[in-house]
């Protein structure tokens, strides 16, 4: 089995407040880091790294460097659905192509994160 | 019983030294060649995968002692079959001038000929032409980093396009140019690497300026986090009566994938470490190699052995997957070629332990990852607390990053981090990005002086 985890900053906490999901919320580094894991079968893996060739799976077993335009969709299905199930995945999959303007532009230019 | 251990000597007796550094001596010398050849980069699928000066330079400053230049076919045979110089000394990978039939047949050079090397459109080197053969490049690929039937101790997948370092060798010309290469127009680094450029002769002053007996080494491409950290300092823990004396972070800086941190981040980042005194100044150096990364784990830490007791280092740590990627090798390839050896390449013993071998001894590490239960970084043979520890993954750091995250201390130190965004500024997103990797070869890291002939 492999995972993928979806990170939750203050605003992701705030969206699912009050909802099932709260409860599979899990404590990465001591709680430093919030994330929801979703467990992902073999075959789903395959097909997010073919489709996405920047993505690796790393010596946790864990799917890494996913553009951050299919991170927020696969926030978004979880958020909508309530649920981390493959389905989830299966669903932001389904609508891959979609994605593919924001992810190009992704591989060109990020913005660099503000700080002091 | 001598307990205290010395600087261990060059790896074959003596440092190479083939760099002309008086500037009419050099003209002089580049005056005498027969033909003048522009140094081009290896490239696969059109992108530079490998610069054969990073190769001169390494050589030529010493690195790879004894080395001292492109290898004859005689000299090839042997390290495929034995991992051995002519000399017998212990070395893991062909080190060659190659060039395409159609530029040989323009340069009409033959054995006896001095031929000029240029880089960026200035005298660079010489090579003396000791002989001229040709090689079938996917097959010299295939038999450096080994294959499963020849080399089952260590080799679990065969080596294919999906593996940088096979398709550097594998897009190799197929013409030959083997003898030795001397510097005939002293370089200097451009900046920031200049101030991170010891090669052996200036490292071991270094140390002993230090007062450093014992150096341990550590191998990266990487920017630190936290677990690298710990990997340092920890390992340093071994020493003759006391913990090493000195930590170097030896950075392989070449040609790298895209995505991965651009080598002016990763220099940086490391010597952040010292500079926010996670570890002392005093006790760290941040270093660099010119290399273009094989990906060759057990052989890829024979070379990075070579280099570094070269520079007058005594222990090296090897880790899990050490310069590894992908499937091909065993997780603990490095490893195991340090314990017991591997016969298939060469070894019946350990490198340090067969004839012709290298003095350097040898720190095997297991990892290192954040313990909630312990509040602390640990050791993995110490932390039993299976459920709880959390390993650490460059790649989820640099999905933290994009992701625009700031990683928390307990991840990487947010000195480190800044200069990672610093570096961001300068040279954009995804790091190593297409333009990033042109400029890059444009410029090398290195400027030559005008020198007219």
């Amino acid at each position: 089995m492999n995972y993928l985890a979806v990170l939750l900053d203050a605003k992701r906490l705030a969206d699912i407040k009050g909802t099932a999901l709260e409860k599979k919320v899990t404590d990465m580094f001591g709680g430093a880091i919030k994330a929801l894991i979703m467990e992902m079968p073999e075959e789903q893996t395959k097909k997010v790294l073919s489709a996405f060739p920047a993505a690796r799976l790393d010596a946790r077993f864990f799917l890494e460097e996913v553009p951050i335009a299919v991170k927020r969709a696969i926030f978004e299905e979880i958020k909508r659905s309530k649920s981390i199930e493959p389905k989830v995945i299966d669903a932001v999959m389904a609508k891959a192509d979609q994605l593919k303007d924001a992810v190009a532009k992704e591989s060109e230019y990020l913005p660099v994160p503000e700080i002091d | 019983m001598e307990l205290k251990m010395k600087m261990p000597l060059p790896h074959g007796g003596r440092l190479v030294d083939r760099v002309v550094t008086n500037p009419r001596a050099g003209k002089k010398m580049a005056a005498t060649a027969d033909a003048v050849y522009d140094i081009k980069p290896t490239l696969y699928n059109g992108m530079p995968v490998r610069n054969v000066y990073r190769e001169i330079m390494s050589i030529c400053y010493g690195f790879f002692s004894p080395c001292e230049g492109s290898m004859t076919k005689a000299e090839l045979e042997r390290i495929l079959k034995e991992r051995r110089l002519l000399s017998n000394w212990v070395f893991p990978y062909p080190m060659l001038f190659d060039i395409s039939p159609e530029d040989l047949k323009k340069l009409k050079v033959q054995e006896g000929d001095r031929l000029l090397l240029r880089l960026k459109g200035q005298p660079f080197a010489v090579l003396d032409i000791e002989e001229i053969y040709e090689i079938d490049a996917k097959d010299l690929a295939t038999r450096t980093f080994g294959t499963p039937q020849a080399n089952p101790e260590v080799v679990k997948v065969a080596f294919d396009n999906k593996h940088p370092g096979y398709n550097i060798y594998s897009s190799y010309n197929r013409c030959i140019l083997a003898g030795k290469y001397t510097i005939v127009n002293e370089p200097k680094m451009r900046s920031p690497f200049d101030r991170f450029w010891y090669p052996p002769a200036k490292a071991r002053a270094e140390f002993q300026k230090r007062g450093w007996n014992t150096v341990i080494a550590h191998q990266t491409r990487n920017v630190p986090h936290v677990g690298h950290e710990a990997l340092m300092r920890n390992a340093a823990y071994i020493g003759d009566i006391k913990p090493c004396d000195g930590i170097i972070v030896n950075a392989i800086v070449g040609a790298k994938r895209i995505g991965d941190y651009p080598d002016e981040t990763i220099v940086e980042a490391h010597e952040m470490v010292n500079i926010a005194g996670y570890v002392k100044p005093s006790r760290h150096l941040v270093t660099i190699l010119l290399w273009d990364m094989r990906y060759g784990n057990p052989l890829e830490s024979l070379l990075h052995a070579v280099a570094r007791q070269n520079m007058g280092v005594s222990y090296h740590m090897w880790g899990r997957d050490h310069a590894a990627l992908g499937p091909y090798y065993d997780t603990y390839a490095a490893q195991i070629l340090w314990e017991n050896g591997v016969p298939s390449f060469g070894f019946d013993k350990p490198p340090y332990a067969v004839d012709y071998g290298l003095l350097m001894r040898p720190q095997n590490m297991a990892e290192f990852w954040y313990c909630p239960k312990c509040t602390e970084v640990t050791y993995s043979e110490n932390c039993n607390h299976d459920k709880e520890r959390q390993r650490f993954s460059g790649s989820f750091i640099r999905s933290l990053l994009a992701e625009g995250v700031f990683p928390p201390a307990v991840i990487m130190r947010p000195e480190v981090y800044k200069t990672v965004v610093k570096w961001w500024k300068i040279l954009g997103y995804p790091f190593n990005n297409k333009k990033y990797l042109a400029e890059r070869e444009n410029e090398l890291e290195i400027d030559l002086a005008d020198m007219k002939l």
